[in-house]
């Protein structure tokens, strides 16, 4: 029962992990670039959801829906305010340097990160303290012997998963999607072929930093409690992520995202004080795939032309 | 005869003269304070920068006459900085900022070598920088080995890190690498944070004063009749690491070395067809600059007398790479340049409060857009 118990919180991380992880690979595959405020988006996108939450309950529109209505409607409201802003942020401070070396954009993007932390600190009411999230998803479970289940963790479960799903089928099979791989696979010639290449870039943007932002409202509403500078951590372990698994893959990001999760939890439970040096486990497992697999999991080997 | 003296007499004006306008400037952004003071002398700062980077006729004839008169130059420069501490000796919180700028300058120069030379984006920074502030709190806390002993040991500790980081490294590159450096670095926050004998979050505490024949760096500085705050041993303590870190740095970016590490960054397979060991290099470089992060993390440990792992998180590992890449890589004086820029402003901003960190990455990202390739981008070598 332990086993299955500690199997299902290792899903629960490795979907949070594998929606960040999704949104490193979209936009390391349109611009090759890796985006290092991703987890500071992912962060924004829950407190989005706090400042909707208050404005909605201030202004009473919550009192005539149902929950089962309210909690979806606030969750996309918010998904796609945050989806708009990372487009934004993909023109303030990473369009600049296309032409530039990477290093540019990587300086640049750690920048823009410690505004949007600095920025949630200051603007936020008592941004500084942890926020207690609004309960979005229902409360309580059921039990089947010594095995309890969370209606949240299921809804969680079940979310991602169509979600995923969801982004698979848009990547592959509309007109929009097909631009994105088009001009992941060669922007020059994508351009030739009539795509709006920084049209689709946009797209990406904001398609990537609305799953993340899904991804920390998640898990805002499982661990109930936000703080403005969660995005740093979690934004490594989604690169990470996306890397163990191969970066620019979707389903790369999705085995990369659930081995980080089930290395991080097996790790606390089976390991006798390894509560604290979970982490410690899941970066050495990320140095060993780089150094023997830098390609991931399901990624191409890449060889060098000269 | 004549003519060739007047021209000299010209040179060394042109010398002492910007030398003293920018040291002047340096202590007027130092010691203004108020927010509309801070932003007018800052506007002014940029104003005169900005029109000289224009001007490059101005420039070519200053740097010529520098290139002249090169002994006065330094000989002048080093004489403003030693007098620094007498013209902040009523604020010790100042001297406490100029010499956080020279610890920061120690630690963009070592990073430079990777960055810069190798075009190794190391994010581990802070794991160096700590693991040599440990070594030697821990060599001086349990055996009282006193400093000069100590940072050699905490060299020696942080450049066998270096050694261990950079084995993975060779089989790596990029992004990828870049990811290494910064797993690697949070491990060393983690184990740092949570085992027992380094003191967990606590850290560790009363480590002793660097002292020479028995006069310890914590008593005030008398000088004649003039007394200093403590904080100006420290003062010349790091300028001494600064001179020679720098020293360090230019006479290895002109050797064979600093060439090699020049062909790795330029194309890896053409200088591995020339015949160079481009993973022994590689990791030369990681062990060279983890070395003299150790020293720093060392000269600093015995500075603030006690260290936690708070000191030596992810941030200022991105605060140094930053410092290089906006200052300029693989040119000494634009590393030097952006350091202590970067420290300054955002304790200068301290009169903004709450905003100070949300305009250091303002600044950052108006900075990099308008030049993106650094305030001093790199010269191309000279062999005349």
């Amino acid at each position: 029962m332990e086993l299955i118990q500690q199997t299902i919180n290792a899903l629960l991380l490795g979907c949070n992990y594998t929606l960040i992880a999704i949104g490193f690979s979209l936009f390391f595959g349109a611009l090759n670039i890796v985006h290092f405020s991703h987890g500071d988006v992912c962060i924004l996108g829950s407190f989005v959801v706090l400042i909707l939450y208050k404005l909605g309950s201030s202004l009473g529109l919550f009192a005539a829906w149902p929950a089962w209505i309210v909690a979806p409607g606030v969750i996309l409201t918010a998904a796609a305010v945050t989806g708009l802003m990372g487009a934004l942020f993909e023109k303030l401070a990473i369009k600049p340097f296309r032409h530039a070396p990477e290093l540019m954009v990587l300086v640049a993007t750690v920048a823009l990160g410690l505004i949007i932390r600095e920025a949630l600190r200051i603007f936020y009411p008592q941004g500084a303290n942890p926020q207690i999230f609004p309960t979005l998803l229902p409360d309580g479970g059921f039990e089947r012997g010594a095995l309890f289940l969370r209606y949240d963790s299921l809804i969680i479960l079940v979310a991602t998963v169509v979600l995923i799903i969801l982004v698979f089928l848009f990547v592959e099979r509309t007109r929009v999607g097909s631009a994105i791989r088009a001009v992941s696979q060669d922007t020059e010639a994508a351009m030739m072929m009539g795509i709006s290449v920084n049209g689709t870039i946009a797209v990406t943007f904001l398609l990537g930093s609305a799953l993340g932002a899904v991804a920390g409202i998640l898990n805002g509403a499982y661990i109930s409690i936000i703080r403005y500078d969660m995005g740093l951590m979690g934004g490594i372990k989604g690169f990470s992520a996306a890397v163990v698994g191969g970066l620019g893959n979707i389903y790369g990001a999705i085995l990369g995202g659930l081995m980080l999760g089930f290395v991080e939890t097996f790790a606390s439970a089976l390991i006798p004080g390894g509560t604290a040096y979970k982490d410690v486990f899941s970066f050495l497992v990320v140095i060993f795939f780089l150094v023997f697999k830098p390609s991931g999991i399901v990624g191409e080997k890449v060889f060098e032309k000269v | 005869m004549n003519e060739r003296s007047h021209h000299r007499t010209t040179a060394l004006g042109v010398v002492f003269g910007s030398e003293l306008l920018v040291y002047l400037a340096f202590l007027l952004f130092l010691r203004v304070e108020g927010a509309a003071g801070t932003l007018f002398v800052l506007t002014g700062i940029g104003a005169g920068w900005y029109l000289y980077d224009k001007m490059t006729a101005v420039q070519d004839f200053v740097s010529a006459r520098f290139a002249g008169e090169k002994v006065f130059a330094m000989v002048l420069g080093l004489i403003l900085l030693a007098v620094t501490p007498l013209f902040l000796r009523d604020t010790p919180y100042l001297i406490h900022l100029c010499l956080m700028a020279g610890i920061y300058v120690m630690l963009a120069t070592g990073l430079n070598f990777q960055l810069g030379s190798t075009n190794i984006v190391n994010l581990a920074t802070a794991a160096s920088y700590g693991v040599g502030a440990y070594a030697s709190a821990l060599l001086n806390v349990h055996t009282g080995s006193g400093f000069w002993i100590a940072i050699f040991a905490a060299g020696g500790a942080a450049a066998f890190m270096g050694f261990i980081l950079g084995l993975p490294t060779t089989k790596t590159k990029d992004y990828y690498l870049t990811l290494v450096t910064i797993a690697f670095g949070l491990i060393v926050y983690l184990l740092l944070n949570n085992l027992s004998w380094t003191g967990g979050p606590n850290g560790i505490g009363d480590i002793p004063p660097p002292s020479i024949l028995g006069y310890s760096f914590r008593d005030e500085l008398h000088f004649f009749n003039v007394r200093l705050p403590y904080q100006a041993n420290y003062y010349y303590l790091v300028l001494f690491f600064v001179l020679l870190y720098t020293l360090i740095s230019e006479r290895l970016h002109h050797s064979r070395t600093g060439l090699t590490w020049n062909a790795i960054r330029e194309d890896e397979i053409a200088a591995r067809c020339a015949g160079i060991h481009v993973s022994r290099y590689k990791v030369l470089s990681f062990c060279i600059n983890c070395f003299l992060d150790g020293v720093t993390g060392a000269v600093y440990a015995h500075y603030v007398c006690f260290i936690s792992p708070e000191n030596f998180q992810f941030m200022l590992s991105v605060v140094v790479v930053t410092m290089v890449i906006l200052g300029g890589m693989d040119n000494t004086f634009g590393v030097v340049f952006g350091a202590v820029l970067l420290t300054l402003l955002p304790e200068k901003f301290r009169i903004f409060q709450e905003f100070r960190l949300l305009m250091y990455g303002i600044i950052v990202i108006s900075t990099l857009v308008f030049r993106p390739q650094g305030l001093f981008p790199q010269k191309l070598r000279r062999y005349d």
